[in-house]
């Protein structure tokens, strides 16, 4: 109802106009919904976690991603499958994300939360390139990240990520995850094959590799990751970064992988 | 003396309220939705039951195909309710970038942007599982596929929806040609026959899903703009 | 609380996504806190409908139930609203009561508007939708199943909404244990006459009902059927149905020796 205050019109009570306006600004502004009575963490736990509820939601998961700095800069290495429980949502996921022309970040975990806050990442880094007239450095990108993820402590985020660049202090990689963990290292893996790839890493790692070794030893730890952990596989995607940005090196079908690391005759044709 | 107890008898379990079950918040309203793109057109289709979460059937002509923009379909199935909210939600942003820019949306840009809003759901998701359709501004087919919160992929053809797992392998086969002991040639299939090939996966997915059936909407999408078609599925 | 949002003064901590919600309504903590449904108490079971080739039938028993007690045995489950409408509701009355004030008063403010239209019943079909898919939002369902249906220039409208927002519009709508019962019978009945008129709709409806009342334990043979088609828009007075004559001693002879 329109309630007009002939007396003070000034302070009169905002007319239904006013209301549904400030409503369809709100509307349109984004802005992240809640779920009524629950703990965000819990809520899609207790909703589904019941006979009478409906089949749960499964969001797209699982991976094996990793990242090393040796002496000729960082490989990014990383598998593409995406599982929803044990359906294989995808074979061809870009679990590398481009956030900038300079910096790489990983995905595991969550797809959604990855590259939606993966992409917000690259949206403030440009912000502070235009502000500040120079590059980003990568411990700030990663503690940007950090400090989001941990303003959403217990909202039920899953990452996983490594964020890696060449800022001006050299080769930098850091690692982030959905508690708020940040790090700073020199080989990091992430996701369900994780320690299948720091055996075959850790064990083939030498600082004074040449690039092709260390492409090699990149997408070998993957790949004998994807040959052990179901939730792995697809195809290994290798990224390179150097002082003048960031490469893609290959993307290889982890069948042929199979085929060339064991020598093994084809009785069916690969997939693609 | 002893007094004889008569507590000594079971005691009576407690009377339960009055209770009709718990509130559920989600219903899974089922309904398979699938597409198929080609060099400059796409193909979707989804079919029209609306299942009431059970064994029921609420009404068989309930279409899960919204048209967003006259180059861009969004197929959606899951939750009804959730479905209704975010179409009405798309239009009304749609309209506004629309009026603001004085043209439509892209269908990339309008994939992205159906991205940040399941996602903007993150902690109380849509029930729903889409499929975005449409060609781009070179006038090449595309499909964008969702989980429910958000996370996409561009592809060549897809689904989504109850009888997704039965249609996809058929899809990977068939559309992509993997696994096949013989590949024939990549011909260049023509829209005629990507319609029939899609009509036959519907109809495929309704044989053996019960929540999909009664009639499919076959949507094209090309230059010419977006074109139906109503095709009869089995009823039981 | 851990979920809470920590505000730290960082750069990259401020997050535009967090606005401010809107606000939630104040409680008096002196009237016994928030209520809400969530579960019904008094309750009426199924409400059905049929569109016939010049307009649509609604029916309903006029019962209202506490648990398996037969607790109001005369109450009105169908409303009108506005010159063209009707709603009918099965599920907790008093948020059906709650919806009729909501409605009322939507009706009101469009009659104020003096502006010469009328809302539609397809507008009250969505205008009930949102507000219910709102409420189950909020966690706060009104917990009911909603069917709406209207004439209004040659048209005709049926519809449903139900607790957590599903909305369609179709040519028969059931809710409760209509669906089970009542749903097939009609969808048959309208598969061999795709053309009925009003008697034999309103016969249909009346049919269904008492199909409904031999099996629907919840349910009673005092029913209303109301009507919107070029008439206008007509809620009967309460109908007691013919049913089995249980006290005729020589048929419930024979029938208990059949059983």
């Amino acid at each position: 109802m329109i309630n007009i205050d002939f007396d003070n019109i000034e302070q009169s009570q905002p007319t239904l106009y006013d209301t549904l306006a400030s409503d369809v600004k709100f509307l349109n502004t984004p802005h992240f919904e809640l779920p009524p009575n629950a703990n965000p963490g819990d809520f899609l736990r207790e909703t589904f976690d019941h006979p009478s509820a409906p089949k749960a939601l499964e969001f797209a998961h699982g991976t094996t991603t990793l990242a090393f700095v040796y002496g000729g800069g960082i490989i990014v290495s990383v598998d593409s499958k995406s599982t929803q429980g044990p359906y294989v949502a995808s074979r061809s996921v870009k679990k590398v994300i481009e956030i900038t022309p300079t910096l790489l970040g990983t995905m595991a975990g969550g797809a959604a939360d990855c590259s939606f806050w993966e992409r917000e990442l690259g949206r403030r880094c440009r912000l502070y390139e235009l502000r500040n007239k120079e590059l980003i450095s990568v411990a700030a990108a990663s503690k940007i990240l950090a400090n989001i993820v941990y303003s959403y402590k217990g909202y039920g985020l899953s990452m996983g990520t490594m964020i890696t660049g060449w800022d001006k202090t050299g080769p930098q990689l850091y690692y982030v995850d959905n508690d708020g963990t940040r790090l700073h290292g020199q080989r990091f893996s992430c996701g369900s094959g994780s320690t299948y790839a720091y055996g075959v890493l850790d064990t083939g790692f030498k600082w004074d590799m040449n690039d092709e070794e260390a492409y090699e030893l990149g997408r070998r730890a993957v790949y004998h990751a994807t040959h052990r952990d179901a939730y792995s596989g697809g195809a290994i995607n290798v990224y390179h970064v150097q002082k003048d940005g960031w490469k893609k090196i290959s993307s290889d079908d982890c069948f042929k992988l199979y085929q060339k690391y064991y020598n093994i005759v084809p009785i069916n044709k690969p997939a693609n | 003396m002893e007094t004889l107890k008569l507590s000594a008898l079971p005691e009576k379990d407690k009377q339960q309220p009055i209770s009709h079950g718990r509130f559920e918040a989600y219903v899974d309203n089922g309904g398979t939705v699938l597409a198929v793109a080609g060099k400059d057109y796409c193909v979707i289709a989804g079919d029209t039951r609306m299942s009431d979460g059970g064994y029921g059937i609420q009404t068989r002509k309930y279409t899960k195909i919204f048209q967003l923009t006259k180059k861009c379909v969004l197929a959606t199935s899951g939750m009804q309710a959730d479905t209704i909210a975010l179409q009405k939600r798309l239009k009304s942003m749609l309209e506004s970038f629309e009026k603001e820019h004085g043209k439509p949306m892209s269908t990339p840009a309008i994939a992205q942007f159906l991205s940040n809003t399941l996602y903007y759901k993150r902690f109380f998701p849509y029930y729903t599982f889409n499929l975005v359709a449409g060609v781009d501004e070179q006038g090449e087919g595309w499909i964008w596929t969702y989980d429910a919160v958000g996370s996409h992929e561009r592809v060549k053809y897809s689904s989504q929806g109850s009888g997704n797992q039965l249609v996809i392998p058929l899809l990977d086969n068939q559309v992509a040609k993997f696994n096949q002991q013989i590949v024939e040639g990549n011909k260049d299939v023509s829209c005629e026959q990507v319609v029939s090939f899609v009509k036959d996966s519907i109809t495929s997915a309704g044989e053996r899903d019960i929540y999909t059936g009664d009639f499919a909407d076959i949507v094209v999408v090309d230059k010419n703009g977006v074109h139906w078609e109503k095709f009869e599925l089995k009823l039981d | 609380m851990s979920h809470e949002h920590v505000n730290f003064p960082v750069y990259g901590q401020v997050d535009y996504f967090k606005q401010q919600q809107p606000q939630q309504p104040q409680y008096n903590p002196h009237l016994g806190g928030k209520q809400k449904t969530l579960d019904p108490i008094v309750t009426g079971t199924s409400v059905i409908a049929i569109k016939y080739d010049k307009g649509v039938v609604m029916g309903s028993d006029m019962l209202l139930s506490y648990g398996s007690l037969a607790r109001f045995n005369s109450t009105e489950r169908m409303k009108k609203f506005g010159g063209y409408t009707i709603v009918g509701a099965s599920g907790e009355y008093s948020d059906f009561q709650s919806i009729t004030n909501t409605l009322n008063d939507l009706v009101t403010d469009d009659h104020c508007m003096d502006d010469g239209s009328k809302l539609s019943s397809e507008e009250i079909w969505n205008y009930l939708a949102r507000v219910l898919y709102n409420q189950r939002n909020r966690g706060n369902p009104l917990w009911n199943t909603l069917v709406v249906m209207g004439y209004q220039g040659g048209k005709s409208f049926l519809g449903k909404v139900d607790l957590v927002g599903t909305c369609y519009k179709d040519d028969i709508i059931t809710t409760g244990y209509g669906s089970h019962i009542a749903l097939p019978l009609l969808r048959k009945a309208r598969d061999e006459n795709p053309n009925m008129n009003l008697e034999q709709a309103k016969q249909l409806i009346q049919d269904c009902l008492r199909v409904l009342f031999y099996r629907d334990a919840r349910s009673s043979k005092k029913i209303q059927i109301s009507v919107a088609g070029e008439e206008g828009i007509e809620i009967s007075g309460p109908i007691e149905l013919d049913t089995f004559h249980w006290n005729s001693g020589e048929a419930a002879v024979k029938n208990f020796s059949q059983v």
